[in-house]
């Protein structure tokens, strides 16, 4: 259970999110996103990298209303939306977006 | 990933006919078992143990000696098969271990193997059998298909309820080294952090003070989401999706608007920041006290007089119905009121007395109708009279929406389906028995949305929130249907107006 | 006297250990404790309540009521035809039966012929619906089997091989007083006897327990009376 990228393996856990989060890098996103069956595009890596930026200041992915939210803080209004998500990430915005950005699954009852 | 697509609803207007038993339909599905950190963690062993036959028997001895409901269930089948067509996994699936009694029969075959003289004289004549290897696959298969709703138990002549079996053997299994990774991860997060979903305080704290922006924005009141406040009257104990996931933290903003309104003191704890007791369901009373103790700490440690559970349904079973067991006496808060209360009995009770008021209007368009919550259905109650666990939800959904729809009564009350999430199923690795274990109840709905122009459908647990969200698409519907019941709440009340 | 003595021996050791069995059973039931209060809600809230949707349970089955109408019909025949016959063999084993036991010999007769009606609808409902049929073990077959040879014979005395009923007083009778009386030697009789004997001796040991374990069943035997607080709420 393993990424590989630049003859480097990387392993990853049975869902395919990263074992060591550290070992996470942009070109490594592309190729777990390409798993995903999800070509990325720079709305994909702003969802990305602000979770990425906000795991790094609370060691947790963001709700889905605070992501919306500072979306649209970013980017404007129409990105305000639930499904404005759910149409780039299908699988769930939290759990798939999280995967592409290195971080752990959120667990519980979500 | 790609998700399960299950094969389209019954095109008529009713329960679908049950399924024709078929063997080891669901042979392969089976959830990811726990790393040896996630056990460890939990005090027990990390990987399968060398003697693990010997192990699970003597624990089963244990469990017999310390549970009567184990000893009676397993005695007291008379293989009438009055269960059988009665759990939502069987009618979603047609596994015949998914039948309630054949699931309970993978369990009391050991039972009866080496604790009864029928099944040591006449082995399999008697359905005794070994814990071999291929048994054990099949209890981790199919305990783990099991989400412990006791609808089960509601048509057991004998009152025999699965769910203790399931408890039971997960609890053996655990044991022994073999846990399953998403209960066992999650209740070590609790442990570590404080709530399933590893939430630290500073990240809580950030997001609270989001959503009172939010309010302050959307509704021009200064509605606070306290947290760590010594000397609050209520402690609110609520499930971490409240704080993460829609439509969770719709149903969060609804009480913080109750409390608001009706002028109660109330903080969240840190410390305490989840309701859910995954201890429950891998059956280890041991796992369920610590947890629970986590709540009677941080009410002694901020004074509060109070301790009101959020919607949740099998955390509103373990604080109605063993909380003061477990983590007991609870003497130091208010004599008044029940202990611990829910929400819901805070709101209903203030919409009869005026304390707040809800306009409808505001939910105009809206015509909803109400999942039960089985945790909520068949183990606990709320207000004085049995059966208010179904009233009160009633009367705030009625007071808050402008129609409100029942669906089918095979599906309602007591008799209600489970949403196929819960009991420690709700995770990616079994989407596919989520999805189908799904289908009575998207049934039922389907029903009312044709005949009545059902437009939501409304909850009071986190999980089968969570589950409606990701499985309602797969059956058709819109994920938007999915609300909470202090959803409903929280966009009708009427802020600030004098309510004399 | 042989024959005698061997059903003599039979029915002793059939009745202790009906005695002793079940005494243990219930003892260990009752021991085991309960720690968790396991009601399935809407439960009443007090012992009384209980322990009444308990004697509901036992008499009426509204349980399966709920579940399956045919089932209930078959179950509710043969445990009532059941009942009736067994009132009705009162008589053999007392003395002077009083009126009421004198009463329901007619009844009597009839519930041996529910009884029998019961059974065939279990038998063929076990048999016949592949549900029932993959959940039943080769013991739910012998079982069945059992109780319907012990009817058959006990119909069959009733109504065709009529026994000598007074000679059979009289042996049970003398088995009270430790005195062995010539036992009537139809062969029908015999087989319903040792049959019946067999039952019983294994009644503690089997799944035809579960009319006690019903009365011990936590999901319904507890109340829901676990919350504390006088009743204010908001
Ligand atoms: S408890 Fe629920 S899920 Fe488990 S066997 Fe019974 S009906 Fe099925
Ligand atoms: S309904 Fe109860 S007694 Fe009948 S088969 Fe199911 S578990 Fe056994
Ligand atoms: S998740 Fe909800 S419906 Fe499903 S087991 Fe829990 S309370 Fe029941």
């Amino acid at each position: 259970m393993a990424y590989e990228i630049d003859g480097k393996v990387i392993e990853h856990d049975e869902e395919g999110y990263l074992t060591d989060i550290a070992q996470w890098s942009e070109p490594l996103g592309g190729v777990i996103a390409t798993k995903e069956g999800l070509a990325m595009t720079p709305e994909h890596w702003e969802v990305v990298n602000f979770l990425r930026e906000y795991y790094a200041e609370y060691q947790i992915a963001p709700a889905i209303r605070v992501l919306t939210k500072a979306l649209t803080k970013r980017m404007g209004a129409e990105k305000a939306s639930n499904k404005y998500l759910y149409d780039l990430f299908p699988y769930g915005p939290a759990k798939q977006a999280c995967k592409i950005a290195g971080l752990p699954k959120p667990t519980g009852c979500v | 990933m790609a998700d399960f697509v299950p094969p389209p609803l019954w095109p008529e207007i009713g329960l679908e006919p049950v399924p024709s038993p078929e063997d080891g339909l669901m042979a392969a599905c089976r959830p990811f078992v726990a790393a040896p950190a996630h056990n460890q963690a939990l005090g027990f062993p990390g990987e399968l143990v060398e003697d693990w036959e010997t192990r699970a028997v003597a624990r089963l001895g244990e469990l017999l000696a310390g549970n009567r409901a184990l000893r009676v269930y397993l005695d007291a089948c008379v293989g009438c098969g009055a269960c059988a067509d009665k759990c939502h996994f069987f009618l979603g699936t047609g596994d015949a271990n998914n039948m309630p009694v054949a699931r309970q029969n993978l369990l009391r075959a050991v039972y009866c193997r080496h604790f009864t003289p029928a099944g040591r004289l006449l082995g399999p004549l008697a359905g005794a059998g070994r814990l071999d290897r291929a048994r054990l696959d099949s209890w981790y298969g199919y305990f783990h298909q099991c989400s412990q709703c006791r609808r089960c138990s509601v048509f057991c002549p004998m009152g025999i309820d699965t769910a203790e079996l399931s408890m039971a053997a997960r609890e053996i299994m655990n044991s022994i080294g073999l846990g399953q990774k998403y209960c066992n991860e999650i209740i070590g997060k609790v442990y570590a952090i404080g709530n399933n979903l590893g939430l630290p305080p500073p990240a809580l704290a950030d997001t609270l003070e989001g959503l009172e922006e939010d309010v302050r924005d959307e509704s021009g009141h200064d509605v606070r989401f306290p947290l760590d406040v010594r000397g609050a009257e209520v402690l609110l104990v609520t499930p971490s999706a409240d704080f993460f996931a829609e439509p969770h933290v719709d149903g969060l903003i609804g009480y913080a608007k109750v409390f608001h309104q009706a002028g109660l003191s109330w903080t969240l704890s840190s410390y305490a920041s989840e309701a859910a007791n995954f201890g429950l369901f891998i059956g280890s009373v041991e796992q369920m006290r610590k947890i629970a103790l986590r709540i009677r700490a941080a009410a002694l440690d901020l004074g509060v007089k109070r301790i009101v559970f959020g919607e949740c349904g099998h955390a509103w079973r373990v604080a109605h119905a063993f909380l003061e067991e477990l983590a007991g006496p609870f003497d130091f808060l208010d004599p008044r009121y029940p202990r611990p209360q829910h929400i819901a009995e805070i709101t209903a009770d203030l919409i009869r007395t005026g304390g707040i008021r809800l306009d409808p209007d505001a939910n105009a368009g809206m015509v909803v109708t109400l999942h039960d919550s089985c945790n909520v259905a068949r183990a606990s109650r709320m207000g004085d009279e049995p059966g208010g666990q179904f009233t009160l939800p009633r009367e705030i959904v009625r007071a808050a929406v402008p129609r409100f729809v029942e669906m089918h009564p095979d599906t309602t009350h007591d008799r209600t389906f489970c949403c196929g999430g819960g009991g420690g199923l709700l995770t990616d690795d079994l989407i596919e028995l989520r999805i189908k274990g799904a289908r009575p109840r998207m049934q039922a709905l389907k029903q009312v949305v044709e005949q009545d122009g059902v437009t939501h459908l409304c909850a009071l647990c986190a999980i089968c929130k969570s589950q409606f969200t990701k499985v309602l698409p797969a059956y058709g519907f819109d994920r938007e249907m999915m609300v909470s019941l202090h959803q409903l709440v929280g966009q009708a009340i009427r802020l600030g107006t004098s309510s004399l | 006297m042989a024959a005698e003595l061997a059903m003599a021996a039979i029915l002793v050791v059939a009745a202790s250990a009906l005695l002793v069995g079940l005494t243990l059973r219930i003892v260990l039931y009752a021991r085991t404790p309960a720690p968790l209060p396991l009601a399935t809600t809407p439960a009443p809230t007090g012992r009384v309540g209980a322990a009444l949707r308990v004697g509901r349970e036992i008499v009426l089955f509204p349980s399966l009521w709920g579940a399956d109408k045919p089932l209930w019909l078959a179950a509710m025949l043969f445990h009532l035809g059941l009942a009736l016959v067994l009132a009705r063999h009162l008589r053999y084993v007392i003395e002077i039966p009083p009126a009421w036991v004198v009463a329901l010999q007619g009844p009597g007769q009839l519930g041996g012929i529910l009884m029998m009606a019961g059974l065939v609808l279990l038998g063929l409902r076990r048999t016949l619906i592949r549900r029932v049929r993959k959940i039943s073990r080769p013991t739910d077959y012998g079982w069945l089997l059992l109780l319907l040879l012990i009817g058959g014979s006990g119909l069959a005395m009733t109504y065709r091989w009529h026994t000598d009923i007074i000679g059979l007083k009289a042996f049970l009778a003398g088995l009270w007083r430790l005195d062995l009386v010539p036992l009537p030697g139809d062969p029908a009789l015999i087989a319903h006897m040792v049959l019946a004997a067999a039952l019983i001796a294994l009644l503690p040991v089997s799944k035809l327990l579960h009319g006690f374990a019903l009365v011990f069943s936590p999901s319904r035997a507890s109340p829901d009376s676990t919350r504390l607080g006088e009743r204010r709420h908001g």
